[in-house]
């Protein structure tokens, strides 16, 4: 009886780990087919059947981006745009999620709940007067939009109140009676005890700013400002309408590369901040 | 700012937040609402104020050029002829009830599973099932475009292996969709799955293991204690994946090109494109922000239809 | 001394004088242009030629595919800024800038004496009141592109004249695609159902002189005749003989440019297909494909129409306007730079004092050595005038697709599709 016990136990097992693997395969596919392509030439891009390695296998994609489509200048754009946006959003979420968790002021709850509502207002509404304003203030085209009207993250400033509410208060108060000033408490004292929140919460925030599509999609104009998914998309045709899946996908790999690397390096990190906004909700 | 209380009396002073009578309290909450208003003042200029400016648009027929020109509740009178508009709203229905229950129930399953520890490798799983998130979805569509062409894709060049018929991913409504729920599914069920894990490891270890020793067998451990326990974990996941499925865009225009994202025979336009497409395509902006204000109240009366179903219980 | 100093002084007027005068005559600056056709003017050296003829401009192209351009255009003329200095726009987007007030610089002078130096028909999009907006470039005459070893497999002639007697109507075209389906199983051409693009369907309209609205501007979507030609391309649905193949898709290419049985043995398309077939699409077959004239919706009727073409506008923002008149006249209103770019793309120039140029009547290897372009030439002469294109093309363009599709697929009647596309083109454009 134990013995097939045992054996029942061995064969779930085993098929857990089938049901694993075949979906960290499905997962991965995508990933090694971009590769792929980006390593073949033009016309080999749709063979049947189609290849994982081609015998043409070259760099040639990656070489006429950059040099020839200015990629380079797209990739700076994007890490300038996500820093940029990321170090801003962080600080003013920081700083107002301190506000909610350690003050009290009139109107604090209200506030708070009317912040989290907004949450759900789809992007599309207020797509078309966010442009309009953008437009009015001569920002279209410039990389202003995508950087300071994003500040005022909802999410952000949800999971800072979180964060900073678990603080113990002794901190503060020792701070407080020695005289300091409430600016420098919350430089000097709060942002190094909530850094590893910072870290977490920042994470989340640059690669949602380098991934960004829409919104960029309609403020930026000259080619070379855009960032890299309006590129990945820009070059879809070549000349006399040919289109060049190798580039595009060339393209991908390389869009995809920072932000997986900085995955690897900070997976814990990354997961506690996407964590803490469902569970604690 | 000297107080005559020394750092070992902290303890039974009152915590910073809690109002006490005293200048120096309110002192130190008009601080409060200072730190808070940088970020009010940014929400105010690009949030709500684009916020009333829809609405106010909303009532017009502005083209994005010119006066604008108030027509009332006209707009309201169009959309609900608009015959498109209907069709993306019961897309993203479709696509809703095709992805939700599907990514729900995968990202718990599997969250279970690796929770399990029967499992070896949990940590190289769970990062190579959460990759796809970091993927923009410009990248992910063009090539599930490539893997999914009806002729020369690796998904038909896999089915023929096993002696099944092409499928042709993207060129009929039905299968449209369903591409397109597999596309969201895979770059989504990481992240699920995360929360889900998180929600999991707040579940005490002794109460499944109470429940195994009264002879329950996973299965009905998992519903009925596992999944109401998960309840606002599921919650959230439902909430963040009726939003999603109305709003999708990007995965559109790069999945559908040819017909610019509205798919064969309109099946996969969400009201997101939609918007998009009567704002920047044909320039009624007006009509977009009355579409955008529709379109959003119904959203936010199906998410609280899940609130009132699913809500949250007094555990 | 004094003499001196006054001839200087003179020297010196008559000098300022001079620069002041020429100066203000030669274009200078810079130029933006915006655009996805421009690479016929650069590779060809044609940009650099106009550099040495105006030195002191400066050209600066800008690669936007057709639908960045259009957006891009229609939100800086909102804007009021960011609007480049030459834009190319198709005709059939043309007139909906057109109409949009203050958006393109009135071009009537300039191009008066022009007027009857390129096809008549691109005029109609860019006039409005009497004032015109933009200059003809290429034209999209629609001919029959069709597969000799397919037409030789089904034991039909293959020779261009024997074809076109063979097609003279749409009706006949359709027989010889059945003869085709029978004999060899190939499909006729691509005309997928679900995801049908309304071109086909254009093109069948543009010959017979129909459209979308008639002169008053009422909306004729729905008009007999216009469901009569729906109806008549269901005729081809029905006999089972057209592929499923999105357009500017790799199926859709993979049928155009292979030798296995998925490929397809026709297509009826304008002559800027030819060079897309010839230089990417299929470049492994040459010598294979051929061109005859397109059929005849009935018999008697002209076997012309027209799809796409291109003009080249300046806005009305631009703040460089001599430059940019100065390379659109470069460019267009020249025959040896039109036929230079012919040469290079295949876009048979709009102008038609190109059209006794020899390059007209030279064999073409890639098509057999027949002589396509003297059927461009031919069919260009015969195109007539159509209200397919006009301000709202986009939007009726999208809803009659989607009807196309809907009857396609055999969700309802073509009468049905149209009657819904046309109240909902009404309902959105305001027209009756």
């Amino acid at each position: 009886m134990k013995s097939s016990f045992r054996v029942r136990r061995w064969i779930e097992d085993a098929v857990l780990h089938l049901l694993l693997i075949l979906i960290a395969l499905f997962m991965i596919l995508p990933f090694i087919w971009m590769l792929s392509t980006s390593l073949k030439p033009v016309s080999e891009v749709f063979q049947s059947p189609p290849q994982l390695i081609s015998p043409n296998a070259s760099l040639d994609a990656f070489r006429t981006l950059f040099e020839q489509k200015g990629f380079a200048r797209n990739l700076g754009n994007t890490l300038v745009v996500a820093t940029a946006a990321t170090v801003l959003r962080l600080f003013f979420c920081a700083l107002g999620g301190y506000g909610f968790a350690k003050f009290s002021f009139r109107g604090r709850g209200a506030l708070f709940a009317f912040v989290l509502a907004t949450m759900v207002i789809p992007f599309g509404v207020t797509l078309i007067p966010l442009y309009y304003i953008m437009l009015q203030m001569r920002w279209i085209d410039t990389f202003w939009p995508l950087i300071i009207p994003g500040a005022a993250n909802a999410f952000g400033i949800f999971f800072m109140r979180q964060y900073i509410s678990t603080l113990p208060n002794e901190l503060i108060d020792a701070a407080r009676i020695d005289g300091a000033r409430e600016f420098a408490i919350f430089w000097r004292v709060i942002l190094p005890m909530i850094a590893p929140g910072l870290v977490s919460l920042g994470l989340i925030f640059f690669m949602a700013s380098w991934n960004d599509y829409l919104f960029p999609l309609v403020i930026l104009k000259s080619p070379s400002n855009f960032t890299l998914p309006l590129t990945i998309r820009s070059l879809v045709a070549g000349g006399l309408g040919r289109p060049v899946y190798n580039l595009q996908m060339a393209g991908s790999v390389i869009s995809i590369v920072p932000l997986l690397i900085i995955f690897l390096v900070f997976q814990r990190r990354f997961i506690d901040g996407i964590t803490a906004g469902a569970v604690k909700l | 700012m000297n107080l005559q209380v020394s750092p070992t009396q902290s303890a039974s002073y009152p915590p910073v937040g809690q109002p006490i009578a005293g200048g120096l309290q309110q002192a130190q909450n008009r601080w409060g609402m200072l730190f808070v208003s940088p970020f009010f003042l940014l929400f105010a200029i690009f949030g709500l104020f684009p916020l009333l400016f829809s609405l106010v648009l909303s009532l017009s027929d502005w083209n994005g050029q010119g006066a604008v020109n108030y027509i009332g509740l006209e707009n309201l009178n169009l959309i609900l002829q608009d015959r498109v508009f209907w069709q993306s709203m019961f897309n993203g229905v479709l696509i809703f009830l095709l992805y939700t229950p599907l990514q729900l129930l995968l990202s718990l399953v599997l969250a279970v599973v690796l929770n399990s520890r029967r499992v070896r490798g949990f940590r190289l799983f769970r990062t190579i099932i959460f990759m796809p998130y970091i993927t923009n979805m410009v990248a992910a569509g063009y090539v599930f475009q490539l893997l999914m062409n009806s002729r020369s894709g690796l998904f038909n060049q896999i089915l023929a292996v096993f002696s099944v018929a092409p499928v042709p991913w993207l060129d009929t409504p039905w299968a449209a969709r369903v591409s397109l729920v597999i596309l969201v599914l895979w770059a989504w069920l990481g992240y699920h799955m995360t929360i889900m894990l998180a929600g999991l490891q707040t579940i005490p270890q002794d109460l499944n293991e109470a429940a195994t020793v009264d002879g329950a067998s996973p299965l009905q451990i998992f519903f009925r204690i596992t999944i109401p326990l998960m309840r606002p974990v599921i919650l959230f996941s439902l909430v963040l994946s009726t939003i999603g499925s109305f709003n999708l865009f990007t995965e559109l225009v790069s999945l559908f090109p040819s017909t610019a994202g509205g798919g064969p025979l309109n099946s996969t336009i969400t009201p997101g494109l939609y918007i998009f497409n009567q704002g920047f395509g044909n320039f009624r902006f007006g009509y977009a922000s009355a579409v955008a204000v529709v379109y959003f109240v119904l959203v936010f009366l199906i998410v609280l239809v899940e609130r009132r179903y699913l809500g949250r219980d007094n555990t | 001394m004094i003499r001196l100093t006054k001839q200087l002084l003179v020297l010196m007027v008559v000098l300022l004088a001079t620069s002041v005068v020429y100066g203000q005559d030669a274009p200078s600056g810079t130029i933006t242009l915006w655009g996805w056709s421009f690479d016929s003017m650069e590779a060809t050296g044609l940009i650099d030629a106009f550099k040495a003829e105006y030195p002191d401009v400066n050209v600066e192209i800008v690669v936007y595919p057709s639908g960045d351009t259009y957006q891009n255009l229609q939100l800086a003329c909102s804007a009021g800024q960011g609007a480049p200095d030459v834009v190319q726009l198709e005709n059939s987007h043309l007139a909906g800038f057109v109409a949009l007030d203050g958006c393109l610089t009135d071009l009537t002078e300039q191009v008066e004496p022009l007027l009857g130096e390129f096809n008549d028909y691109k005029w109609l999009d860019a006039e409005r009141d009497g004032k015109y907006y933009a200059v003809p470039w290429d034209s999209g005459p629609v001919v029959l592109y069709y597969r000799q070893d397919i037409f030789e497999a089904a034991g039909l002639p293959s020779d261009s004249e024997t074809v076109s007697e063979l097609a003279a109507t749409w009706d006949s075209y359709l027989e010889v695609c059945k003869t085709i389906k029978e004999e060899t199983g190939h499909t006729c051409f691509a005309n997928s159902r679900a995801a049908n693009d309304a071109r086909l369907y254009e093109i069948a309209l543009w010959q017979q002189g129909l459209g979308y609205y008639n002169e008053a501007g009422e909306v004729t979507v729905d008009s007999p005749e216009n469901v009569a030609t729906l109806e008549k391309m269901g005729e081809f649905w029905e006999a089972d003989v057209t592929s499923e193949a999105q357009p500017w898709t790799d199926p859709w290419y993979a049928e155009l440019g292979g030798t296995g049985e998925d490929s397809t043995a026709s297509l009826v398309e304008a002559s800027w297909m030819g060079v897309f077939l010839k230089t990417w699409i299929a470049a492994d077959l040459p010598g294979v494909w051929g061109v005859a004239y397109m059929p005849a919706f009935e018999e008697g009727q002209v076997r012309a129409a027209n799809d796409g073409g291109s003009t080249l506008a300046i806005p009305e923002e631009s703040d460089n306007k001599d430059a940019a008149w100065a390379f659109i006249e470069f460019m267009l209103a020249r025959p040896e730079s039109q036929i230079t770019q012919f040469a290079y793309n295949d876009f048979l120039p709009a102008l038609e004092s190109t059209y006794s140029d020899p390059i007209f009547s030279e064999p073409d290897p890639f098509f057999g050595d027949q002589t396509p372009r003297q059927i461009y030439l031919d069919v260009a002469g015969q195109i007539p005038s159509a209200t397919v294109y006009g301000p709202s093309y986009s939007l009726m363009n999208g809803h009659v697709a989607t009807a196309i599709q809907r009857y396609a697929t055999g969700e309802v009647s073509a009468q049905e599709a149209l009657s819904q596309a046309a109240e909902d083109i009404r309902r959105e454009t305001g027209l009756q």
